[in-house]
């Protein structure tokens, strides 16, 4: 995911100060902060992290992909907008979408109570291997670093 | 941009508040606490307070102060013991600023312009008036406001002061001056004073439980309550008439941009504002393009209402028309529903 535009007055992000961000060891990681993770019958499920909805804040609007399209990786998949900014969340394997999370479009804020369960967003059908992504360590080093 | 950064006396307590920052006309100031819908609700629903020393002002006054103000700025000029939002006009009727004037005791003014305009327009008086004194407050005091239906009654338990719409008030031997002002369209006040005096009332705030507010509450709460912002819907290219805002402007004096309001006045405004809700969560963006019936327009703010849970919009349409308007959003044309601000009342 990354913050396609920012919206006065919020137009920089803080450097001041950063909590604990949870990175379950279970999940792998893009450097876009989407986080995968397989859910058997060569589907995985998808969403953002807890640094990306920290990042962004309160969300309020979800725009999520029709089951059955097929997407590339890297490709904008979804958008998410908050008060302050418009995130574009990338796809981070090659696939065809079976399933939204469609919980979220009327109650955005599951992406920001529950980033890693209920605010889940789209499930993919993909042949792509994802031992690729980073894991949770490689992934709080990246954020670390940000 | 190598300028530095500006930061508020309470810049600390922010920051144990779990303050999230952001940069705004050159200062570093609280976006959010954790939350701006939950910082919204508060103040919609009970109170909250904000943190608005970015803010312009300079007490103006002595000889020439008022004649001044009245050569310079397009609306009624306050009676002592009230304030007034007005504007400085350029020539050709465009708003340099607008702002809110308190006038604490006769040719003894408070002048509240925007953040970026706040050299400028005392400057602009400076060059009116070269006998009067102008101070500027900015570099040493604090501006907080308290907005909220609860609003009054907390700033009476910790002052002594319970606000009213657009009245002034002068404590504490003149050390606290406040105004029943505010830029969310609920009751409440804004006070100026010193550093220590603001932390101590910003202490009593945060003890009496009132929700600490960043400026990104502060954005979506003005929209709502259909308000402009300088450099959204007000600059120099736009007069008061084309942005709606006929009510501010006393006709009945001379006054900097005068004629060419007049000339509008009698030939029509080329653009108008208007306002709309969109259907759903839709959030329009500052920037996109609206369309109506021979019209064209462009969105000048946008964001989710927390209160409708809808997007809310203002824009422009050049010419002006009553027709049904069309919003362009991620590349689709929609239609909106056309609403007059404000979008949501005062509880």
């Amino acid at each position: 995911m990354a913050e396609k535009s920012s919206h006065r007055p919020g137009n920089v992000p803080s450097t001041d100060q950063e909590e604990e961000m949870r990175t379950p060891e279970e999940f792998r990681y893009t450097e876009e902060h989407e986080w995968v993770l397989p859910v058997g019958d060569g589907r995985v499920r998808m969403g953002i992290t807890d640094y990306a909805q920290d990042q962004l804040g309160d969300v309020v609007f979800v725009q999520l992909p029709e089951t059955g399209s097929q997407v590339e990786k890297g490709a904008v998949i979804a958008e998410v907008e908050s008060t302050k900014s418009v995130g574009e969340v990338y796809a981070p394997v090659s696939g065809t979408v079976v399933a939204v999370n469609e919980a979220v479009l009327d109650r955005p804020e599951l992406i920001n109570q529950d980033p890693y369960g209920d605010g889940w967003l789209i499930e993919l059908e993909t042949d792509d291997p994802i031992d690729q992504l980073l894991d949770a360590e490689s992934y709080l080093q990246l954020i670390d670093r940000e | 941009m190598t300028e530095a950064t500006l930061r508020s006396p309470l810049h600390e307590l922010h920051r144990r508040l779990g303050a999230r920052f952001t940069r705004f006309a050159g200062w570093e100031m609280p976006l959010h606490y954790g939350s701006v819908l939950a910082e919204h609700r508060a103040v919609r629903t009970s109170a909250g307070w904000f943190d608005v020393s970015h803010l312009g002002r300079f007490r103006w006054r002595g000889r020439g102060a008022d004649a001044a103000l009245r050569r310079l700025t397009c609306g009624r000029i306050p009676e002592p013991g009230r304030a007034r939002y007005t504007m400085v006009l350029n020539e050709r009727g465009g708003v340099v600023d607008d702002m809110i004037v308190w006038c604490l005791h006769t040719d003894d003014y408070l002048v509240q312009p925007n953040a970026a305009n706040h050299e400028r327009v005392m400057a602009m008086l400076a060059a009116e008036a070269p006998t009067a004194q102008r101070l500027d407050l900015r570099g040493d005091t604090v501006c907080l406001a308290v907005q909220g239906p609860d609003a009054p009654a907390v700033l009476e338990r910790i002052l002594g002061w319970a606000p009213r719409r657009f009245r002034t008030w002068v404590g504490q031997e003149g050390r606290i001056l406040g105004a029943g002002t505010g830029y969310t369209g609920e009751a409440g006040g804004e006070i100026v004073c010193g550093p220590s005096d603001g932390e101590r009332i910003a202490a009593e705030l945060v003890e009496a439980g009132v929700q600490p507010c960043g400026l990104g509450a502060r954005d979506t709460l003005r929209l709502e309550a259909g308000l402009p912002l300088w450099g959204n819907e007000l600059d120099e290219d736009t007069t008061p008439l084309e942005a709606g805002l006929d009510f501010v402007v006393d006709f009945d004096r001379k006054f900097r941009g005068r004629e060419a309001l007049l000339e509008q006045r009698r030939n029509g405004v080329g653009k108008k504002l208007v306002g709309f809700v969109t259907a759903g969560r839709t959030i329009p963006r500052a920037g996109n393009r609206l369309r109506a019936d021979g019209s064209e327009g462009w969105v000048t703010s946008g964001n989710f209402s927390p209160m409708l849970e809808r997007g809310i919009g203002l824009g422009y349409l050049r010419p002006p028309t009553d027709s049904p308007i069309e919003l362009e959003t991620r590349g689709r044309w929609v239609p909106v529903e056309r609403t007059e601000p404000p979008f949501v009342r005062a509880t």
